[in-house]
């Protein structure tokens, strides 16, 4: 288990946690995405004076995730790495590649799912 | 009415293929968008069929500059998630080949710079000075570019007396070539018209958007992963990160050139506390299945990120990698509206991107 995780149980309280976490002062270091129980799990990977905080949230098999590039516009490259990846499709996406930010029309499907 | 023109993949500035789709009003750019994929290799999935000592040798091939680091930061991820503590010898000889990676990234970055805004022999100078550091590498581990001193464990490479000697040598006579690069870069006054308030990134915009290495201390942000309490070794060697507080591109280019001082520093400083005994400890078993662990450090790029996921085979889980460039494009993106299209290059070479990193 990761140090200073916190388990998120819904996608609003996802949205508002890391809204306060920003606020706090805390940059994002990057996402993980993990098959999971027919979902997925994000971890969300915070940093503040160099000292991590993970978020974890349990994606539902039919939920689209929300995209945090709203709050971190840097969130929105992983995301649609994710797309590509496992077939996620974020909500609210800053620029959406639409599952083609590394894989063309002939690529392997989502790779990862 | 604004026109879009692409800016790569194939460019005479950009080693490595990538695209951004520039949008301009006349000749200033008032918007980009970056087309990645042309290098994707899919390593993160390449993994699943590798035990955790392969996937080694795969991180360090992710990119030929920074591969060093990556396999580094790979293994101390792995020997988090199985508990394991290394050798002190490894640790100091881990430190000393990531600083000479650095010395040698950086001295390519400033000759590619020098090359990108038409200083020629800036270019060359730059690069005849690196290849005292790539000879060093390929004395004391085989190779130039993947050197594969690093494992699981340790190190797998040790160094002699007489190779520290040599390093030594090698890194006295350096510095003074540098002091004289760092006169060009810095006092110049062409390079500096060039470079000065172009391309600026404010330090809370920085920050925002997830900016890492000299990109981010370029913008006045102090955040360098050697400085976290997870690399106490550098503490020991009396590492001081390199800030610059303008943004702008001299600023990210003089972050580089300082940094060579401070990585000569920790090489001799490293060199002068390396510990006798053994360089790496052998590890049996497997990564428990549902073990996870993040491991960090800072490439010459950037903070670099990694996670691996146990299974309870030999296989991981998962392997998930955060490199610099990755970090650093929306930085880019927020850096060239404003400025004319012929300074598009110098600002995009000031990241100094990465694009096998980046798209793993």
């Amino acid at each position: 288990m990761l140090e200073n995780n916190v388990e998120i149980k819904s996608s609003s309280e996802l949205l508002k946690t890391v809204q306060e976490l920003k606020n706090d002062g805390y940059r994002y270091a990057t996402m993980i995405c993990l098959k999971a129980n027919d979902g997925h799990e994000f971890i969300y990977v915070l940093d503040k004076d160099y000292v991590l905080k993970t978020l974890r949230y349990f994606v539902k098999p039919s939920e689209n995730p929300k995209s945090m590039s709203g709050i971190y516009l840097c969130a929105l490259l992983i995301e649609n790495e994710y797309q590509d990846l496992f077939g996620l499709v974020f909500e609210d996406l800053a620029i959406d590649f639409k599952g083609h930010l590394y894989l063309t029309p002939n690529s392997p499907k989502t790779p990862l799912a | 009415m604004t026109t879009v023109i692409p800016f790569g993949p194939q460019h005479p500035v950009l080693p490595e293929p990538v695209q951004l789709k520039l949008e301009l009003d006349n000749d200033v750019v008032v918007g980009a968008l970056p087309s990645l994929g042309y290098v994707h290799r899919g390593l993160e999935k390449f993994v699943d069929t590798k035990d955790y000592n392969q996937t080694l040798y795969i991180c360090e091939r992710i990119c030929g500059i920074c591969s060093a680091i990556h396999s580094i930061t790979y293994a101390r991820a792995v020997e988090q998630l199985m508990n394991v503590e290394i050798p002190e010898r490894a640790e100091y000889l881990r430190v000393i080949w990531s600083e000479l990676a650095r010395v040698q990234s950086h001295l390519l970055w400033l000759g590619l710079f020098a090359d990108g805004f038409g200083f020629e022999s800036l270019f060359m100078e730059c690069w005849k000075y690196r290849e005292a550091v790539m000879d060093i590498m390929e004395m004391t581990t085989g190779n130039r570019v993947i050197t594969s001193m690093c494992k699981v464990g340790g190190t797998s490479k040790d160094l002699s007396k007489e190779h520290i000697n040599i390093i030594l040598k090698a890194i006295d006579d350096l510095e003074p070539q540098v002091k004289n690069l760092e006169k060009v870069f810095v006092n110049n006054y062409t390079v500096k018209k060039r470079l000065v308030g172009l391309g600026t990134l404010p330090k809370q915009l920085a920050y925002d958007v997830g900016a890492v290495g000299p990109t981010l201390r370029g913008s006045g942000v102090h955040f360098d992963i050697r400085e976290s309490p997870s690399w106490s070794i550098y503490k020991d060697l009396n590492f001081k990160a390199v800030v610059e507080n303008d943004g702008d591109c001299y600023a990210r280019t003089k972050v580089r050139i300082y940094e060579l001082y401070e990585c000569f520093k920790l090489i001799r400083n490293a060199i002068s506390k390396l510990p006798e005994g053994e360089i790496s400890i052998q590890i049996k078993g497997s990564p428990t299945a549902g073990a996870e662990a993040i491991s960090r450090s800072e490439q010459p790029r950037g903070e670099v990120v990694y996670y691996v996921k146990g299974n309870g085979t030999k296989n991981l889980e998962r392997l998930k990698i955060r490199t610099p460039t990755f970090a650093n494009i929306p930085a880019l993106l927020q850096m060239l509206p404003g400025i004319k299209l012929a300074d598009v290059p110098v600002v995009v070479l000031t990241v100094d991107p990465c694009i096998s990193c980046t798209e793993r």
